[in-house]
């Protein structure tokens, strides 16, 4: 049990870390919106991926009120995702960009991966690393491409901007 | 029993037609409200449920949350994406606070009718009040952070 309270301890940390060392000041806004993003969607789905046994989390924090993983969907992964988004290459190519969402997925999910192995704080069920791979991509395509939509047209924003001051 | 699942659809429905109320100029406004309140609701809603105070008998994704999915995902946040959209900006004091404690007063009224009727929500250890003052609070943080975001260039 305490293995599980270190990790996630270390997740809260790490993440409050990353969120303010790699986010560039002039980013705020865009990490900002990048993490509640993924948040709302990783949720969604990881509340279809318990329902249908592809995951669980035995350990976790409120086991009362749910039986999701809080720290990783609430927090970890959406900081992570706020880090990526907002140091992204707009300007490279595709096959560079596409590298760059394969190699961080990748990682994510050898990390995830570790979790599962050494901890109680997530179990996989009928989902395997592959399959887990490709939920973790889906979840970023899908947030970046929500993150690239809201962000598009600048003049957009700022008409927002006038309605909101 | 069956008119809990009549509201809890009527809550989606409802709900769902607000979307089409939000103006498409301020689309972006309401989905950064909408995200942020989320992020609230979400997380002190499980709060409240592992704490013992609030119960949600009958909900959605029963067998893996026990918090309410409708309320705190979708129709709650929704509110606040739309009391942002309209907000009267520029107006005097006694009319931004009058728009909270509209928002604030029919939010807790609707609760409170939901709890007395249906087994939708139980308060354990909750009050009227209670749900009032955090309602009110969570609008006003997430205008707050409306208020950031949209506040100057961000590059």
């Amino acid at each position: 049990m305490w293995v599980e309270r270190l990790v996630l301890v270390l997740m809260w940390l790490s993440g409050a870390l990353v969120l303010v060392v790699f986010i560039p000041s002039n980013k705020r806004r865009e990490g900002a919106l990048a993490l509640l993003v993924l948040q709302a969607i990783i949720w969604l789905c990881d509340l279809f991926a318990f329902r249908y046994g592809l995951l669980s989390a035995p350990v976790r924090e409120f086991p009362k009120a749910t039986d999701l993983s809080i720290t990783i969907n609430y927090f970890f992964y959406p900081a992570l995702f706020a880090v990526f988004y907002s140091r992204r290459k707009e300007k490279a190519g595709l096959a560079r960009r596409a590298t760059m969402l394969v190699l961080w997925i990748t990682c994510l999910t050898i990390f995830d991966g570790l979790i599962e192995q050494y901890t109680g704080l997530l179990e996989y069920g009928k989902i395997t690393t592959y399959g887990m791979w490709l939920y973790l991509w889906l979840l970023y395509y899908t947030s970046l491409s929500f993150c690239d939509w809201f962000f598009k047209k600048r003049t957009l924003f700022r008409a927002d901007r006038r309605r909101v001051l | 029993m069956r008119v809990d699942y009549w509201i809890l659809a009527s809550v989606y429905v409802i709900s769902a037609g607000l979307i089409f109320l939000i103006p498409r100029d301020r689309i972006r406004l309401a989905v950064a409200a909408f995200l942020f309140k989320q992020a609230i609701t979400f997380l002190i809603g499980l709060v409240v449920v592992q704490a013992g105070l609030i119960e949600y008998p009958i909900r959605e994704f029963a067998s893996v949350n026990r918090t309410s999915f409708s309320y705190e995902y979708f129709a709650f946040p929704l509110m606040c994406a739309y009391f942002n959209v309209r907000y009267p900006n520029g107006r005097s004091i006694p009319i931004q606070l009058g728009y909270y404690a509209v928002y604030s007063i029919v939010l807790t009224v609707m609760e409170v009718i939901i709890e007395t009727y249906t087994d939708l929500i139980e308060y354990i250890h909750w009050e009227w009040y209670v749900s009032l003052i955090t309602i009110g609070l969570s609008f006003w943080i997430t205008r707050m952070f409306c208020v950031w975001f949209f506040a100057k260039a961000s590059d």
